[in-house]
């Protein structure tokens, strides 16, 4: 459905963000983009959404295809249309518009307008607090609501392929199970595409199919969730695990690390 | 009694033309973050357009009146796409002294096509009254205030109910995220642009109807300007009191102001300094104005 090929990325062309990725998400399934802070996980799906311009990113190699149409050259609204709606980082609701207002925004490239109501039931279906909620100005709602307002308002356009820029971001981690909960419903129900960008591996491995490791703008590893969960270097790194499986205690003052296995 | 309500009425229907010029303001600075000091050019030219439909070609006033308003949105969208589409994204300082810069061309191309003489459109209503409780008054004022509360409803509706006028707030407000949501911020601002030059024009059609067609019509974009300080710069119900305030406060202050002696100290006219005195005041005391909202940054 959604496929990179090579992706070179440069900001303010001199700084090489991301050095030849692929990756592909496929109709129907959840991807997860895993990585530290830096290693390019947000320059990947700003250049899918076509934000270019604005930060001063230009695409120098490599190609974005989705249902094989090249989008590396769209605008944002354009790759809009085409279904692909994006939940921005750090929620970036509009705090002075009320709930309502936000979902009929977030409905603006729905072509057939009467399928508004039908899809704004659909939503207050997965996030019923958004209903109790929906005069009040988005700006009062908490952290969490805030969080499922901006999915809300991403899937009321009903898109083919949804992309998560790090869902968990500064919520408590009983929301942030929650919020993983309803995503997996929607695509479960919806056969919505998720690409879901996270620096919380566990909870996002815990609800993709497939997953992607990106380091220093490559990616160094991918596979399955199963496999991933199983790597050493996945297990160590990522989710803090010892080889036995149990938490990594940081009583034990020295602890050597492992050395990567992959060359980043 | 009587003379305070002829007051009112004449005070609310120069009000009416502030706030139409200051939803013009509000509504380009909202979604587009520029400050128009062009905004008073584009009413003067909007009254020497309907003018020449209604004047010189001879066309029906209705006729002009809706001509003119669709010309004075196409030179709104034009400048848009001429000047400040590149714009986008330079700094507050670069784009307020394009406007600046964008009155006086305004003005000189006026003065070239029409001339500099003082011109007057008649209206249906020009000269004729209608008596209210013993007061005589002008029927164009009348029409000044109906039209502009119409046009009022129109906006509060347009802006609060329609999937446009609601993608316009939240583009002003986050323009980034509202590309995401497949908005093209682009044809947002253009038509932003569009708009507040079309009220600019019937602002300066009404105005025409008060006073007369002339280039110096267009300093009363900087009095309007004061209305929409004094409502809040990002309210579109600010705009409408603050026009109506300015309006009423100049009325009485004409009246009763002008001329008065106190303690030996001789009032001039006082009119035109009032709406500046507010403007000073307001920004001295609430920077915000009443309904506009005070932004908190976190750092």
């Amino acid at each position: 459905m959604l496929r990179i090929t090579n992706l070179e990325v440069v900001y303010c062309d001199i700084i090489l963000a991301l050095k030849g990725i692929s990756m592909e998400v496929p109709s129907g399934k959840i991807v997860a983009l895993l990585g530290a802070n830096g290693a390019g996980k947000t320059t990947a799906i700003n250049a899918v959404s076509g934000i270019r311009k604005t930060i001063d990113l230009s695409i120098e190699d490599g190609s974005i295809e989705f249902e094989n149409t090249a989008i590396s050259d769209k605008e944002p609204h354009e790759i809009v249309s085409l279904g692909i709606l994006q939940v921005p980082e750090a929620r970036r609701i509009f705090a002075d518009l009320t709930v309502e207002e936000n979902l009929l925004i977030g409905s603006y490239s729905l072509q057939d307008r009467s399928k508004f109501r039908q899809a704004s039931d659909m939503v207050y279906e997965y996030f019923p607090i958004l209903k109790k909620r929906a005069g009040q100005y988005a700006g009062y709602l908490s952290g969490g609501e805030q969080q499922m307002l901006a999915i809300a308002r991403a899937l009321v356009a009903e898109p083919k392929l949804m992309v998560l820029d790090e869902p968990s971001l500064g919520l408590a981690p009983m929301i942030v199970a929650e919020i993983f909960q309803i995503i997996e419903r929607i695509n479960r129900e919806q056969s919505t595409a998720m690409l879901v960008v996270e620096q919380n591996a566990n909870v996002a491995l815990s609800i993709a199919h497939y997953g992607y490791v990106l380091e220093n703008g490559r990616v160094v590893m991918e596979g399955p969730t199963e496999a991933l969960r199983e790597n050493k270097d996945i297990r160590e790194f990522y989710l803090g695990l010892t080889e036995i499986g149990t938490q990594k205690s940081f009583r034990q003052v020295k602890h050597y690390r492992r050395r990567k296995r992959w060359l980043s | 009694m009587e003379k305070a309500m002829e007051i009112i009425i004449n005070g609310l229907s120069t009000g009416a033309i502030y706030a139409l010029l200051a939803l013009g303001f509000v509504l380009i600075f909202k979604s587009t973050g520029i400050l128009n000091f062009a905004q008073g050019e584009l009413c003067m030219v909007g009254a020497f357009f309907c003018y020449t439909f209604a004047t010189l070609l001879g066309l029906p006033y209705v006729a002009a009146f809706l001509i003119a308003i669709i010309l004075g949105g196409l030179l709104g969208a034009v400048i848009d796409f001429l000047f400040f589409r590149r714009l986008v994204g330079e700094p507050i300082f670069s784009t307020i002294m394009v406007t600046v810069g964008l009155a006086s061309v305004i003005t000189s191309g006026a003065g070239l096509i029409w001339g500099h003489d003082v011109y007057s459109i008649t209206a249906p209503f020009t000269d004729k009254t209608f008596v209210l409780g013993g007061v005589v008054l002008g029927r164009g004022a009348l029409y000044t205030i109906g039209i502009s509360i119409l046009l009022f409803i129109v906006f509060v509706l347009f802006f609060n109910r329609s999937l446009l006028g609601v993608s316009m707030r939240g583009t002003s407000e986050d323009p980034h995220t509202a590309g995401l949501m497949g908005i093209n911020v682009k044809k947002i601002h253009m038509l932003a642009w569009a708009i507040g030059s079309a009220v600019a024009v019937v602002a300066g059609i009404f105005l025409a109807d008060q006073s007369f067609v002339r280039l110096p019509m267009s300093h009363t974009g900087i009095k309007a300007m004061s209305a929409a300080i004094l409502g809040g710069m990002d309210s579109i119900k600010g705009a409408i009191v603050g026009g109506a305030i300015i309006g009423l406060v100049e009325g009485f202050a004409a009246n009763y102001l002008s001329g008065m002696v106190v303690g030996g100290f001789h009032f001039g006219d006082v009119k035109d300094v009032t709406a500046f005195s507010i403007m000073i005041l307001v920004l001295m005391i609430k920077p915000h104005g009443i309904f506009g909202k005070e932004k908190v940054e976190r750092v």
